[in-house]
Formats: C-alpha cells, structure tokens, sequence
C-alpha cells in the first residue's frame, strides 16, 4: 500500500466544501402517515446518554391496525426536503418521509479518510459476521492498532444461510488491525467493510495523516 | 362486489396465484419487500405494495384493508402453518376469508401429538411410538424395549429408535438409539436439551424406517363436506435436511416388480386419509405424507395443512372433462364456499408427471446454499413442459439471501413413466442456467444431481 497524499488532500478539500452527511429517514413498515413532529430547517438529535437511553427527536408518526408509532432521529442533523404531502397518506413500507443532514465529527471525518487509506476487507456476501476468537482475544488484550495478522491467518466467521465459513486473510505482508467497521451479529450487507488494515510499514504515516485531520478539523 | 384476493407470498408461488386469480376473474393484490424488487412476482403484478417483511402480520393485513381485500392467500411457507395468523384474519373486526383450513385444522393436524392420537383412534397406522409425552425414564426405558419388540413381531431386520424431543421439530433434538442400554442416557440428554430450547421436558419415543418411499395424498374438502382425493405423489427424493427435490405423480410405479400389491397401498392410503380428513371436517387442499416401507407396510407421517409446492405434478394427471386440473383455483374456489362441480369418479387420472426443484447449491458441500446472480437462464419450450419462476430471463437476477435458493420448478408431462423420465432428461440436457457468485466464480446449481436422482425415482432408500 502506498499513501496517495494528492488523493487525500482532494478527499479533505471535498469534505471541508461538503462538512455533512445526508441520511434518509424511510418508513419501517405500511400505515397511514398521521403527523408531522418536526419542520424544515429543524435541528434534530440521535439517541444519546451513556447507552443510549434516551430516545432521539421525534419526526413523525405512523399508524398501522389502530397502532401509533412513532419514529425517532437516529442521528444529529437539520430536516431537509420533508414529503409534507405524505400526511394523512397510506405509505409504503421503506419510503424516503425526510433526510437529517448530518454534519460531520472530527472522528467521523477520520472515519472516511480511514476508508479510503486502508486495506479494506469488504463483506462477500449479505451476513452475520463475527471475529474470530482468537483475534478477538488478541484484539482485546492488546489494543486495535497494534494486532498483527498475515496471510492465511483466521480474521472473521461468516454465518451465512445457516452456515458458518471462515475468512482467512489473503494479502501478503505484516498488516496492523486499525479499525473494526461492524458490531458483532449484526447484518453486514455485502460489500460494506469489515475490517481495515494498514499496512505495518506505513503504521507512522497513518499517524501522521490523523495528527494532521485533528489539527485541521477542529 | 367484485371479490379481491391479497397474496401474501413471494416468488413462483405469488405468480401461480396471480394467474389463478386471473383466471378465476378476481382482482389480486401482490406485496414485496425491498430484496425482492427485481423479481418477476413484482414486475408481473398489476398491484403491488411494498412491505417490511413478509411475517409481517400487520403490514399484510393493514395492506388488505387499505386495498379492500376480502381473501387472504398465504400461499406455503412464511405465515401459512401459523393458526394465529389465520385465526387473526377469520376473527377481526374487519374479518377477511383466509384461502386454507380453519385455524383449528392447522393448530391441531400441525401438531404431530395430536394428529398421532387422532389417527390411532380411527385406526390408521402411524409410526410405532409413543402418543404422548414422557417425562420419567423408566418408562422410557420400558417403552422403548415394547417398540423393539414389535419391531422384532414385524419383521424389521435393522431395528432402532428415535427419542425426540416432543415440542421439536425441523431435526432438532433428536437421537437415534439401537439398543436398550442406550436409552437412558439419550433420554436425559433429550430431555435437558427440550427443556432449554422449548421450555418443555416431554420426550417422545418412535421406531425408525430405515428404508421408505416418501407417498402423499392430495386432498380436496369443500366448506359444504364434500371431498375428493387428486391422487398420490411420490417425493422419495430429498436432500439430507428432509428437502424434496424431484416429485412425481402418481406417487407409484404399479408396472415397477415389487413383490407388494402396490394398488392396495395406494387404495388404502388414500381411503385413510379421506378417513381422517372426513372425521376431523377438514376443508381446502390438504397433503397426507405417509412413509411406505418394503414390507408393504405404510405409516402416516404428516398433514401439510396448505398448498404444497409440488401440487401442480397432481392437477397435471387429473382430468375433468379432459381438461387438466389447477389446484390452486380449486383451493380458492372452496374458500370462497363453493360446492365442488364434480365428484370423485368424474376425475381420470391419466399419465405421469415430474417435478425438479432447481437451486442454487452445491450439492457436494452438503447442499450448501449459494448466492449469487444468475446470468443466462433459458429452456426450450414445449407443450409438456411448465416452467414456474420468478427469475427474469431478460437480465441478470441476483439471488436475495434472505431467502431460500430455489430458481425454478420445472414441471414435465408424459403419457407414461418412461416417456416423462426421458423428457425430464430432455429438458435437463437443453436447459441453460448459468451465473456467478459474488466472488465472480462459477455459480453451481443442482442440475447434474436432479439428473442422477431422476435415474432412482419409485426406489426405495434409506431414510
């Protein structure tokens, strides 16, 4: 792997331009989209407290066989292009009702610098995914950032179609685990990361680069 | 007012009830979820409503409402066997016909409890065993040396047992035994296992058929208590997970040289079944599975409370009037309360028809579910032959995998056995299912199996 530092200053230039991230919020199920909770421009927050307790800004409810629900923020941002003409409308199932736009942390900017520096290992297919145990086990011993693995070593289990594969790494040289994209169990659609990895050689520039974003992006 | 039918299903069987609906002249309404919009269900569907999921009992019945729908069809699989749901779409506020059994029949004949009791009380044979739950293992240990000792009186060379426990189902919890010191041991073990996984301790104790045939009967009530049986289907040929993959009607071979009197079987299977079925005041399609051993002896395993997959195989060697038989317009015609137009001698049966489930999965790794896209799919049509998919031809599928792998039912017609067999092979031979996994590698298919197994239709196998 080689760090392109042009790519990743056109990747940060765009992203001081673009500050945000826009989220859609679709409707989980069908029902007749009774109110409005919030308006255009409204700031809005995702869940928060230590585990999350406290539920996020409500947006809007549905009400499906005498049901209310009603559906909460998943995360900070300002409402945009809200579908005012939706109420009183029966919806279906994963429609687009309004977008939080999301502006981005100093820790979700190095999150996607992250994304386009590192080796990534993609998931192959729509699954559960867990690590496997004994990278776990090294994984909390030691730190991310600091665990080695090399080719042929076991990296996830894959629970697939009622079945469980193993995924071994492929790559040639000493790679470093830098960061873990998924929690365990949970549905990883395919092609989404799962892992990133850097390589051990190019370990201090990476350092660099996030020294340099938490300078810049404060 | 003209009568308006959800479907609630996926895949070919949401497009075999599309047409009966078609042809039946009622107005349909199809759902789908969001991995499913490339599916032909969807594109093929006059009205459609995305929904969350298809268990999803509320998103199904507030679609139904919204549409104005007045009958349900569950069609197999996803909500078809849950007497909850039925019972929930008979007894609501707004209550909408649900095309299958009444509640009760699905609660009760789904329960392999019950439906043992039931049948031994009318005298039908089912697998020697225990009718109901043991708890202690003494009398396991007792019970279980009286069914080796019958198993001795009838003649069964290999003999053993099955302790499983009586709340499982789908393979789980469940050890064979082949002698008396075994069964202590294997008892308790059921027995902890049942309590952790199904909350209950009950263990149940059944013979195991070594060797069977896998027959069943297709069965017709009406709402008014008339019944007719659309003959047998033999579906002997299964993966290890107890999965049909070729199914062929009638379910035997009566020129095969067995030394049973296979007409008496297959009179006597069905006479029970009808029994059964009249006694309880079953209506809708219902399937009787029996196991059929060597010795001329048969058992009844199972009632399928729904429409089966393999249905189609029974309405293809079934005339009335000379013309061929769609069961599925039956089903819903007795749901909407209609006398049957016809009665059992009116219904010919006439030549052979096979059935081959193609899949996605490697055959060789266990039958190893695959994913993938699939990239050429093509036959060559003919007049005995039915494809049902719900995979486009025009452009490349990708296989959700939320789902099981099932592509395609091929559905062959012959006169006789040997010409449905050769045109099976026929239709294997030209048929063109191409794809890739997702790592860009070749896509297998169980093609080169159904070719193999067609060879051992109407044998008898281990079980």
């Amino acid at each position: 792997m080689e760090i392109n530092f042009n790519q990743l200053n056109e990747i940060l230039k765009n992203l001081k331009a673009h500050p945000f991230k826009i989220y859609p919020v679709l409707t989980p199920h069908t029902g007749y989209l009774r109110e409005f909770k919030v308006k255009e421009g409204d700031r809005v927050s995702g869940p928060s407290g230590k585990w999350l307790e406290k539920p996020g800004t409500p947006l809007f409810v549905l009400e499906r066989e005498k049901n209310l629900k009603v559906i909460k923020a998943k995360i900070d941002g300002i409402v945009k292009n809200l579908k005012l003409d939706l109420l009183d409308k029966f919806v279906e199932a994963e429609e687009i009702v309004l977008e939080i736009q999301h502006p981005l942390s100093q820790e979700e900017v190095i999150s996607e610098i992250l994304l386009s520096t590192l080796y990534i290992i993609r998931a192959p297919e729509t699954a559960r995914y867990i690590l496997s145990p004994s990278l776990l086990q090294r994984i909390e011993k030691q730190g991310l950032g600091k665990v080695k693995v090399k080719k042929g070593d076991e990296l996830l289990i894959m629970s697939f179609m009622k079945r469980e594969v193993p995924i071994y790494f492929e790559e040639e040289g000493s790679f470093i685990i830098y960061k873990l994209y998924f929690s365990p169990f949970e549905v990883v659609p395919a092609e989404k990361p799962l892992i990133g990895l850097c390589p051990e050689k190019d370990l201090p520039y990476l350092e660099k680069i996030i020294k340099r974003i938490k300078e810049e992006w404060s | 007012m003209k009568e308006r039918l959800l479907i609630a299903n996926r895949g070919e069987i949401a497009l075999r009830i599309m047409e009966a609906c078609e042809e039946l002249g009622l107005d349909y309404v199809a759902v789908y979820t969001k991995e499913d919009e490339e599916s032909l269900h969807v594109r093929l569907a006059k009205k459609k409503v995305r929904i969350s999921d298809y268990r999803d009992i509320n998103d199904l019945l507030a679609v139904a409402d919204e549409n104005k729908c007045s009958l349900i069809h569950p069609g197999y699989g996803f909500l078809s066997e849950d007497y909850r749901f039925a019972r929930r779409v008979e007894k609501r506020e707004r209550p909408l016909i649900f095309v299958g059994p009444s509640w009760e029949a699905i609660r009760d004949l789904g329960n392999k409890i019950y439906l043992k009791k039931l049948a031994s009380q009318l005298k039908i044979p089912v697998i020697p065993g225990t009718t109901e739950p043991i708890y202690n293992e003494i009398e396991a240990e007792f019970k279980a040396e009286e069914l080796l000792e019958l198993l001795k009186e009838e003649g069964f060379e290999y003999r053993s047992l099955f302790i499983k426990a009586a709340a499982g189902g789908g393979g789980m919890g469940i050890e064979e035994v082949k002698n008396l010191e075994e069964v202590r041991p294997v008892f308790r073990k059921i027995r902890a296992y049942a309590k952790r996984l199904f909350g209950d301790e009950g263990v149940l104790i059944e013979a195991k058929i070594p060797v069977i045939q896998h027959v069943e009967v297709q069965i017709l009530g009406s709402k008014k208590g008339e019944y007719v049986h659309f003959g047998t289907r033999n579906c002997t040929i299964q993966s290890p997970f107890k999965q049909k993959r070729i199914e062929i009607a009638p379910g035997f071979d009566f020129n095969k040289n067995f030394s049973l009197n296979l007409q008496k079987i297959e009179s006597e299977i069905i006479k029970y079944s009808l029994r059964l079925a009249k006694n309880f005041g079953y209506y809708s399609l219902g399937t009787w599975e029996w196991l059929v051993t060597p010795e001329g002896k048969y058992y009844l395993m199972e009632v399928n409370t729904r429409v089966q997959v393999e249905n189609e195989i029974s309405g293809k060697i079934s005339f009335i009037n000379n013309n061929s038989v769609n069961l599925i317009k039956e089903q819903i015609k007795v749901a909407l309360g209609e006398r049957l137009e016809y009665t059992q001698e009116e219904i010919l049966f006439k030549g052979t028809s096979i059935e081959l489930r193609l899949i996605a999965e490697d055959v060789s790794q266990g039958f190893q579910p695959l994913s993938g896209t699939i990239t050429h799919f093509k036959w060559k049509p003919e007049s005995w032959l039915t494809i049902r998919t719900h995979v486009p031809q025009d452009k490349p599928y990708n296989i959700p995998t939320q789902f099981d792998p099932n592509l395609a039912l091929a559905i062959i017609y012959g006169e006789n056995f040997e010409l449905a067999k050769r045109r099976a092979q026929e239709f294997l031979e030209n048929l063109i299912i191409e794809g890739v996994t997702s790592k860009g590698e070749k896509l297998k298919t169980n093609k080169e199996y159904l070719k193999e197994k067609l060879e051992i239709i109407y044998q008898f196998l281990p079980s």
